[in-house]
């Protein structure tokens, strides 16, 4: 065959697929961006867990059978379970808004000074170690924790914070309102200030000019925040088991699976069950905006205008604020209490303090520090830039296949680290690295994956709210002046959508920085492990509970000082668009 | 019911810039009346003053008889129309239109009454289950205008309104404001950029320049005694000569020209291009430098000693006009010219 | 199939140990999975190591779940070592045939600690230390609460203790579930359960982990817990306010240690097995924040004063004649049947306790006290027989079937009976009791 021959066919053949391509408003490097996302969910995400999920769906005698979905619906304790996951996660979705929204709202419309100190600490409720942060929420709110003990010292009764469903709501609550103030806080940042000053030109103030015009405008974020409380309440099990609360779908599964030598497959199958839980969810969520077109902002930022409080409005928001912190931080001040506690027990205090456990920790465990910053902010970066692209490829084109995608990384919102640890075990311990003989599995950049992949579904619902925002004559204006598909997104699109962008990051990192389950399971050495890991191994004895709550206390510290930073360069962005689209 | 509106002394300022510096105005009841300026003049700024988005450093903005320097913006019953109309996405039209009613705890029935006669006013009937995103501009634009006008206010502002229209309907759309503004007697306050806007729309102008008011007067006035040489230049087209007036004749490089009254002592001249008669006799000789035909009439740029001017010659049927490098004489008639200072 | 290649493996493995283990070099790595804390790993693996310079020991903490899924996982590549309490975990490991048999040769350790054997009788794993069931409790909590001390396991039942009770699940801590089996074997089926069922109903909480019952009663949530001895001793020994007591009938259940299935580093694995149970290792264990029993008589010749010593001390641990066929037949059976009737259902069982015990402080008349006889008697039943219970096709339902093997049924069936059977009699117990109060 000759050359120009070749060279015709090629030509012909690419402009067939790039005419195919245009019919789903995609260029080539999208299709590529979205098939490169698609195989790596598919490597690590999919197959591990249909490795693991598979015996739910074998029935006793071997072969496919859903007798096992039938067990599940005709078990008492397990329909049980199901509803008291549902009520609990309803309810924590309502209770959570009445914290986060005030928060919110005061963060992006009003001039108050202790901003950046809500946007920092308002991330710390999701940094609660595992074991620490259930131990000093029992000693500060437990049924013997300092307020219940000085409240029955001093007024002869208590109250049950930690019992029973309402119990996990409060508690749950508390830790998850985050995901509602992040990206509730960004929707707002994104709304244009004449959408408010015309309700106001039109005699709206105060609540109304929020519950009718603010909050609807800022829907998406709040959403996409409320969604995301739901499932990873729906799928939470440090909360109940820390209460003990076990008829809830969580547990159930867990202490199923993880029980030795039980063989039962219904700890799969309840997995299975929440995996599509979740996923009903964020499909409730996105049909419910499916016909409304949220592009606020024309200008391209700016926001709304922001007013001053006033010395009166100033105390009051100063007292609501301080009262909220000092509820969500109370876990984190008795981690702190208990890093420099020498015996902390049955009192309201503990009996003496001592920095020697500090000393322990740093003469044992610096290696943790950096490894956690490392894995984490690897595997918040991996889910900022994938996210931002799938989010964008989902709204932007019409790609076949996209929705699905999505799904697929939504869902892994609900996987159980357990599950996908095992299943990424299974999966690649056997592929080596090239020319040595370490597993895959067991190299430091698999808890990186198995951190992003779980971690995922925040920077994404992040980023579609972020972009839902973005009116598309932003980009086409782009695209006009002759910026390609590729640069139009990272000129116009990443930097107008930062904000959704730091919410997702922040997220993914500072859960990361404390998972783990997965952890337990990937970690082959100590020189390789995160913070998370050194924590369990401490609080595995009475006399390793203050240096695992001294490496408590490190892990939230080292998530406050990222996520400040984080912050400053964010609000730096905001603040230079903002100059240069302000029209006087 | 329909509202004057006056502005006492009012400075405004973003940090330590200068935005507004003591600016006074008076807008009668039922006036259209428009703001013009370039970018940056402040005219924005003070329709928002006026509609309560900021606080004025000094002094007072009353409404009527009402001092409402202190009152929030939902407190005032004027409406605003927005550049970017901002319409409420998550609402249909008709509960775009109907939001302002419901914050007057209208009766049900008579927000429905109201918000049809409203969508009806602007040609939008049939448009009320419609979301904002699925309508054109203009329709746009008539929806942000009914759901101002649907609450009656006192005076109803309208902060560059057209701006996002092609030029077709930015014409069709400022002779139908002004037919509604009439009809329903309302004091209109209307900010743009645009002269020929501001010239075609109405009753009264006030020309802003860096925070200042220039001048207020009707379009014709404006145009024909601007007060100084940057109403002379932003309103319409005007040859600037400087020279020096004593007495009531004005003293030039070349010119002298006698009869100019009221100028004593002014430094400078304005005279409109239409204004300068090419002949054979005049106080005036130049020559022709340059020349366009515009159809109505034929622009030349000519050179008179060191000034150069722009002068506008009709043109009547088939006549070649002036050749380009000719020595004219020019005319000038002494009462259409503006001495400035 | 596999009974024919176990005793060749075993045979293997015994004549292969007396020409490599003092012949061959240790190779310079060891990998160790555990779910043992630091304060007893590190310890050990410092001693190894100086003992044995060339050897580099890796230990991964990882708990009994994770470590077993690991094992499981890598068996390409596997770690060296699992070391852990729960002999579940082992059990679990040894049916997959992912440990291998290897018979230490130290000296001078007993066959039996208390009744149980120490060793798996095919060498699989290796007891090399013990410890005992007991009773721990908050001092300053028991005062602020004006509770007695209690001191055997029948003071549990009492209702001053209603609501101050912790314990681990059996399904979630083997050591746990062998105290069960052994009170179950001890006091027989129906009244084992009785017992179980009545201290059950003084649970503050059933913990998903072993750890969570010592925590809790180290940060006074709740008094008192039914713990292995080292949790006790060593939160007392790091400053904690808390007794532990050995009641006079108790279980002592081993920690064990054994060698993975094609480890990479078989002699230095080995040699691992032998330090633990050297007079070296024997002799760490009494340190005071490790706190297990050896299992060499000898070395408790330098423990500290009132260490327990069971090789001396009768009670501890001999009453009972342990049936290790009998808790192997039962094993998941039981796991899951504590937690249908207790764990998951502690809200109904507390409630009927609560009701029987006001009923009983003040019911004078005989019909009041037949009504309390009654509802005693549903608040103490189990829905499943001795016999079932060891019925093979029945604890089939349990396991992974293999090829061959037939079940009565699936899991999820039986725990459905049985947690209704468990809702129905607590709440006819709790309304029985009413009834009894109402007619004093």
């Amino acid at each position: 065959m000759s050359a120009p021959a070749l060279a015709s066919t090629s030509r012909s053949a690419r402009s067939s697929v790039g005419r195919k391509l245009a019919a789903y408003n995609a260029s080539p490097t999208q299709a590529l961006a979205l098939l490169v996302i698609a195989l790596l969910l598919i490597a690590f995400l999919v197959v591990p867990i249909v490795r693991v999920i598979v015996v739910a769906f074998t029935g006793p005698a071997g072969g496919f059978s859903l007798v096992h979905f039938g067990d599940f619906f005709r078990t008492g304790l397990l329909r049980e379970s199901f509803w008291n996951s549902v009520y609990v996660g309803v309810m924590t979705v309502v209770v959570a808004s009445l914290i986060a929204v005030p928060l919110a709202t005061l963060l992006s419309r009003f001039q108050f000074r202790g901003a950046a100190l809500i946007h920092t600490l308002g991330v710390l409720p999701l940094v609660m170690p595992p074991f620490v942060g259930a131990i000093a929420m029992q000693l500060i709110y437990g049924r013997n924790g300092t307020i219940n003990l000085i409240l029955g010292d001093h007024f002869g009764f208590r109250i049950p914070f930690m019992e029973g469903l309402n119990g996990v709501i409060f508690v749950e609550a508390l830790h998850y309102f985050p995901f509602i103030l992040l990206n509730l806080s960004a929707s707002l940042a994104n709304i244009d200030t004449s959408m408010e000053e015309s309700a106001q030109n039109l005699g709206a103030s105060g609540f109304t000019l929020f519950s009718r015009i603010v909050f609807p405008l800022a829907l998406p974020g709040y959403v996409a925040g409320a969604a995301l409380v739901f499932v990873k309440v729906f799928d939470d099990l440090a909360t109940p088991l820390l209460l003990n609360v076990n008829a809830m779908l969580a547990p159930q599964a867990y202490l199923k699976i993880t029980s030795v030598g039980i063989a039962d497959p219904m700890g799969y199958v309840i997995s299975v069950i929440m995996i599509c839980a979740a996923l009903g969810a964020m499909a409730i969520s996105t049909l419910a905006l499916r016909h409304i077109d949220f592009a606020t902002t024309q200008r391209g930022g700016g926001g709304l205008g922001r007013r001053s409080l006033g010395r009166f409005g100033n105390t009051v928001a100063a007292v609501f604020v301080v009262l909220i912190l000092l509820l969500v931080l109370s876990p984190h001040i008795g981690i702190f209490l208990l890093s420099i506690g020498t015996v902390w027990s049955f009192a309201e205090l503990p009996d003496g303090y001592t920095l020697a456990h500090y000393a322990t920790v740093f003469s044992e465990a610096q290696g943790l520090i950096g490894n956690t910053v490392l894995y984490c902010g690897l595997a918040g970066l991996i889910d900022v830039i994938i996210g931002a692209v799938l989010a964008y490829l989902v709204l932007r084109t019409r790609l076949p296949g996209r929705k699905l995608v999505e799904q697929v990384a939504l869902a892994a919102v609900a996987v159980p680290g357990l599950v996908l640890g095992i299943g990424l075990l299974r999966t690649y311990y056997d592929v080596h690295l090239p020319f040595t003989d370490v597993p895959f599995a067991t190299f430091w950049l698999m808890l990186v994956i198995a951190y992003a992949v779980r971690r995922l579904p925040y920077a994404l619902t992040a980023a579609t709210a972020a972009l839902r925002q973005l009116h598309l004559s932003l980009e086409e204006a782009a695209e006009n002046l002759g910026a390609g598909k590729l640069s139009t997104l990272s000129r116009i699109v990443v930097p107008l959508v930062t904000g959704g962008l730091f919410a997702g990051f922040v997220t993914s990192f500072a859960t990361a920085a404390v998972e783990l389950s997965a952890t337990l399971l990937l970690v082959a050495s100590e020189r390789d492990a995160p913070i998370s890991y050194g924590i369990y191994v401490y609080m595995q004895s009475a006399a390793g509970r203050g240096p695992g709550a001294a490496l408590g206390v490190i892990a939230v510290v080292t998530v406050a000082i990222a996520t400040y930073c984080a912050y400053r360069l964010s609000e730096r962005e905001r603040d230079r668009r903002s100059r240069g689209g302000l029209a006087v | 019911m329909t509202r004057s509106v006056r502005i006492e002394n009012v400075s405004f300022g973003y940090g330590g810039t200068p935005v507004l510096d003591d600016v006074s105005l008076d807008v009668g009841a039922g006036e259209f009346f428009a703001f013009l300026g370039p970018s940056g003049s402040g005219k924005t700024t003070l329709l928002r003053l006026i509609a309560g988005f900021g606080e004025p450093a000094s002094g007072r903005i009353l409404i009527g008889d009402t001092d409402v320097t202190d009152l929030p913006p939902w407190k005032r019953n004027v409406g605003m129309v927005f550049q970017s109309y901002a319409l409420w996405p998550h609402m249909t039209v008709a509960k775009n239109v109907a939001f302002g009613l419901e914050r007057r705890k209208l009766p049900r029935a008579d927000i429905a009454r109201k918000v049809e006669s409203a969508l009806a006013l602007v040609g939008l009937a049939g448009y009320a289950d419609r979301r904002p995103a699925q309508l054109s501009g203009g329709q746009q634009q008539r929806v942000a205008l009914a759901r101002t006008l649907a609450i009656e206010p006192d005076v109803l502002l309208l902060d560059e309104p057209l701006s996002n229209l092609d030029a077709k309907l930015r014409v069709e759309m400022r002779a139908e404001l002004r037919r509604l503004q009439r009809k329903l007697g309302l004091t209109a306050i209307y900010v743009t950029h645009d002269q020929e806007e501001a010239n075609a729309i109405a009753d009264r102008i006030a020309v802003l320049d860096g925070g200042k008011i220039q001048q207020v007067g009707t379009p014709v006035a404006l145009y024909d005694h601007p007060a100084n040489r940057f109403v002379a230049t932003f309103l319409g087209t005007a040859n600037l000569v400087e020279g020096r007036i004593a007495g009531d004749r004005f003293e030039s490089d070349g010119w002298s020209l006698p009869g100019i009254a009221g100028g004593d002592g002014a430094t400078c001249i304005a005279i409109r291009p239409q204004d300068i008669i090419p002949g054979t006799e005049g106080a005036v000789r130049a020559t022709v430098t340059e020349k366009e035909f515009l159809g109505g009439h034929t622009r030349y740029r000519m050179q008179a000693g060191r000034h150069s001017l722009i002068v506008d010659v009709p043109h009547r049927g088939d006549a070649g006009g002036l050749p380009l490098g000719s020595d004219v004489a020019l005319s000038i008639d002494p009462k259409r010219v503006t001495p400035l200072r | 199939m596999s009974s024919f290649i176990r005793p060749l493996i075993l045979a293997a493995a015994l004549t292969g140990f007396a020409a490599t283990a003092h012949a061959q070099a240790l190779e310079d790595k060891l990998t160790i999975v555990t779910s043992f804390s630091k304060d007893l790993t590190v310890p050990f693996a410092q001693a190894f190591e100086k003992k044995h310079p060339g050897t580099k020991v890796e230990v991964q903490n990882r708990n009994t779940a994770a470590a077993v899924a690991f094992i499981r996982e890598t068996k390409s590549n596997p770690p060296d070592i699992m070391w852990a309490s729960a002999p579940d975990a082992f059990e679990v490991l040894k049916k997959d045939k992912l440990l291998q048999a290897y018979k230490p040769q130290a000296p001078g350790i007993a066959e039996k600690v208390g009744s149980y054997p120490v060793n798996d009788p095919e060498n699989f794993y290796t007891g090399f230390a013990a410890s005992g069931y007991g009773i721990m409790y908050n001092t300053r909590y028991l005062r602020a609460n004006s509770l007695p001390a209690p001191k055997e396991w029948d003071d549990l039942k009492k209702p001053v203790y209603a609501g101050h009770v912790g314990i681990s699940a059996p399904s979630r801590s083997g050591t746990t579930h062998l105290t069960v089996e052994t009170m179950l074997q001890g006091e027989g089926w129906e009244k084992g359960w009785a017992t179980l069922l009545e201290i059950g109903g003084n649970f503050a909480q059933v913990s998903d982990r072993s750890f969570g019952v010592p925590d809790a009663v180290n940060s006074g949530q709740y008094g008192i817990g039914i713990v292995i001895d080292f949790f006790g001793l060593s939160a007392k020994a790091s400053g904690f306010p808390v007794e532990f007591v050995y009641p006079t009938v108790t279980t002592l259940v081993p920690a064990n240690v054994g060698i993975i299935a094609n480890a990479k580093n078989p002699n230095a694995a080995k040699a691992f097995v032998e330090f633990l149970l050297s007079d070296e290792g024997q002799q760490l264990l009494l340190d005071p924040k490790i706190q297990r029993l050896p299992v060499k008589a000898t070395a408790y010749a330098k423990a500290p004063a009132g260490y327990p010593n069971p090789f001396k001390d009768a009670s501890l641990g001999a009453r009972v004649k342990f049936d290790a066929d009998v808790s192997e037949a039962r094993y998941a059976l039981l796991n899951s049947l504590f937690d249908r009737i207790i764990t998951f259902r502690l809200k109904e069982l507390n409630a009927a306790w609560k009701a029987i015990h006001e009923a009983e402080a003040k019911a004078k008349s005989t019909e009041a006290k037949r009504l309390i006889e009654e509802a005693r008697r549903l608040a103490t039943a189990v829905p499943i027989g001795d016999k079932e219970a060891t019925e093979p096709a029945i604890a089939a339902s349990f396991k992974e079937l293999k090829k061959g093997e037939k079940a009565a049924g699936r899991q999820a069936e039986f725990e459905e009976k049985w947690d209704s059977f468990a809702i129905a009699h607590y709440t006819d117990a709790k309304a029985m009791a009413e009834k009894a109060l109402a007619a004093k």
